[in-house]
């Protein structure tokens, strides 16, 4: 008998639909659980192996990013906004200052908008390679883990000879960025930019991370236990995903062929050919597949990056003090896990008056109640484990 | 509020002069502003390349059921509030002191095809927020209302399940209201006038330094 996806499914079905007397019980899961990336608890229903309803408790990472930010001045709130995602904490920072600079009518240099995009597609990569590491584990499947990881060192390596962090480079500001191991006045200094040898190492490194997604998809797309664990369960249909607010990757699994990075003009994108990777069926495993390709996609753009920076300064005049003048304006950003958007308010003084923060995970997670209902117990883990998310992002 | 072209946006912004309230017109993002508040029956402002709609509290339900069904609008971003407030626990007072006090809802929703997308304001009164659940038209909106619920203390009527989402049950108050202390705030003001503070309890007799987002060099 050949055992395939559908066969495999087929016998759990039947093993859990035979008419018995049961009882529910209510099963807590978390909060400390190895597939939930930080402390999520769900309060599940269960009969059996089936899951009746799935009541997400979040709040046990809440730091209120939201009421800091407003004490603070803005070159200093960057440092919190690396810790909602700390996955990706570069990509946080750049919604939150093209906000900045639009209340400012700032014009960031083009080289400092080259570098924040070729960081932007690094942490992406990074953030996906931890997802290609870590989902394969929760269903049962070690060693794509160290493939990624060992792939993922080297990038952070790279992320940190240019900003001095591996998780929370600090990096951008207002203007502009960072120069690096520079000190002193940034438009003086602007040669002193990225530390030698850079562009030659990531190129060598985009070769090497394409061979190592090719040895992932080798590795899982040719198993079959991970293939009868994710073809058809927990399947998205792209109205429903809309209406929750679900983003990034999650929704383009669904066949929603939406990226921020083409549809906002928050970065340079449009001078970039890359593609959109979607998925037909919206399943757990489209939802792997889509990252995975979008891994290829950001080597490509980091690739023409390199090949096209122009050099120039880092950083636009900007005061010393910064203060922004009044205004609001809600600026997103494809983020590695989805919209990641500032609703920023300004009174002209050194701080925000209100910073709405719009994490994707939150809304993608929202959706959990929805997507675990009817499910099996062990699918619970496969389903949330292919959304993707960091309850710092859930949290703020 | 005046329109604000930046190169980042130069798709969008070119052609369009600096900004003066005449020249509002030429946004390239006008006319689909003036659409949307036709559609919803609201008034439209650009602001910062943020298409924004004011509409009444009462038509709050129905501006969006039109949005998602007539204008497509189908992808929910975000719903939050502002709390535009005259006396000022945390964080610097508005510099302009003639506004009215209230709790601005906010709303962000958009399509999945070209990304426009329509900020949605209605004001509500600073006492005893109420204002109907969009559960019904965005089921993302669920968790977001109890978030601003817990937050500012809004009520939203209609909603299922309004409880806590964030904060312990018996946590008393709404931390984003700006008449909510910041307890570190309290102990240290940080990061003070001055760069080296004593203690807390040094300073108990000039602790009239109020904390400031200003740069202690401004």
């Amino acid at each position: 008998m050949v055992i395939d996806a559908d066969t495999l499914r087929h016998m759990s079905e039947a093993s859990v639909s035979v008419e018995l007397e049961t009882e529910d019980m209510t099963l807590n899961i978390g909060p400390q659980h190895p597939s939930t990336h930080g402390v999520l608890r769900l309060v599940a229903r269960v009969d059996g192996e089936r899951v009746y309803d799935v009541k997400p408790v979040i709040g046990y990472m809440h730091r209120g990013y939201e009421k800091l930010s407003e004490v603070r001045t803005y070159p200093q709130i960057t440092a919190l906004l690396n810790r909602i995602d700390w996955v990706s904490g570069y990509a946080n920072e750049i919604p939150f200052m093209v906000a900045a600079e639009k209340l400012m009518e700032l014009e960031v240099p083009d080289r400092a908008q080259y570098i924040r995009l070729i960081l932007t597609e690094m942490a992406r990569i990074s953030s996906h390679m931890v997802f290609m590491a870590s989902y394969p584990l929760e269903l049962g499947a070690a060693t794509p883990l160290f493939f990624a990881l060992r792939e993922r060192e080297r990038l952070l390596d790279l992320l940190e000879s240019v900003t001095g962090g591996r998780f929370h480079p600090n990096f951008n500001r207002i203007g502009g960025v960072k120069p690096a191991y520079g000190s002193g006045s940034t438009t003086r200094k602007w040669i002193q930019d990225l530390p030698a040898g850079f562009f030659e190492e990531t190129t060598q490194a985009m070769v090497r991370i394409r061979e190592a997604v090719d040895q992932l998809e080798d590795l899982v797309a040719g198993n079959e236990i991970i293939l009868a664990r994710t073809k058809g369960i927990g399947v998205l249909p792209p109205e429903v995903g809309a209406a929750f607010g679900v983003s990034g990757p999650n929704l383009r699994a669904s066949g929603v062929k939406f990226d921020l990075r083409r549809a906002e003009n928050y970065l340079p994108y449009d001078k970039f050919d890359f593609e959109i990777p979607t998925g037909a069926n919206g399943d757990c495993w489209d939802r792997w597949k889509v990252r995975l390709d979008e891994i290829r996609q950001s080597c490509l753009i980091i690739e023409q990056a390199v090949a096209g920076i122009p050099s120039g300064p880092l950083q636009a005049k900007v005061p010393k003090v910064i203060k922004v003048p009044a205004g609001e304006t809600y600026v997103r950003a494809e983020n590695p896990k989805g919209e990641m958007g500032y609703y920023l308010v300004s009174d002209g003084g050194g701080g925000p008056y209100r910073l709405k923060i719009r994490s994707a995970s939150f809304s993608n997670i929202s959706i959990l109640p929805w997507a675990l209902e009817g499910v099996l117990v062990p699918d619970i883990i496969a389903i949330m484990g292919s959304l993707d998310f960091v309850l710092g992002d859930v949290d703020r | 509020m005046t329109s604000s072209p930046s190169e980042t946006e130069a798709g969008q912004a070119e052609g369009v002069d600096q900004a003066e309230e005449v020249e509002q017109a030429d946004h390239p993002l006008q006319g689909f502003a003036d659409e949307v508040a036709e559609a919803v029956g609201g008034t439209a402002e650009i602001t910062f390349d943020t298409v924004k709609i004011k509409v009444s509290a009462g038509d709050w339900v129905k501006a969006h059921q039109t949005a998602r069904d007539q204008l497509d609008l189908v992808f929910f971003s975000f719903l939050s509030a502002i709390d535009w407030a005259k006396e000022v626990e945390v964080g610097d007072p508005l510099k302009d002191e003639d506004f009215e006090e209230r709790i601005e809802m906010l709303t962000t929703v958009s399509d999945l095809s070209a990304g426009m997308r329509v900020t949605f304001s209605a004001d509500l009164p600073t006492e005893k927020p109420v204002i109907d659940s969009l559960v019904g038209v965005y089921a993302g909106a669920d968790w977001h209302e109890r978030e601003a619920a817990e937050m500012f203390g809004i009520d939203f009527s209609g909603h299922p399940n309004l409880a806590a989402l964030y904060l312990p049950d018996a946590f008393e108050g709404n931390p984003l209201r700006k008449s909510f202390p910041l307890l570190s705030r309290e102990v240290k003001p940080w990061p003070g006038k001055v760069d080296v503070e004593g203690m807390p309890e040094d300073q108990s007799s000039e602790q009239s330094d109020e904390p400031s987002t200003e740069n202690p060099e401004a």
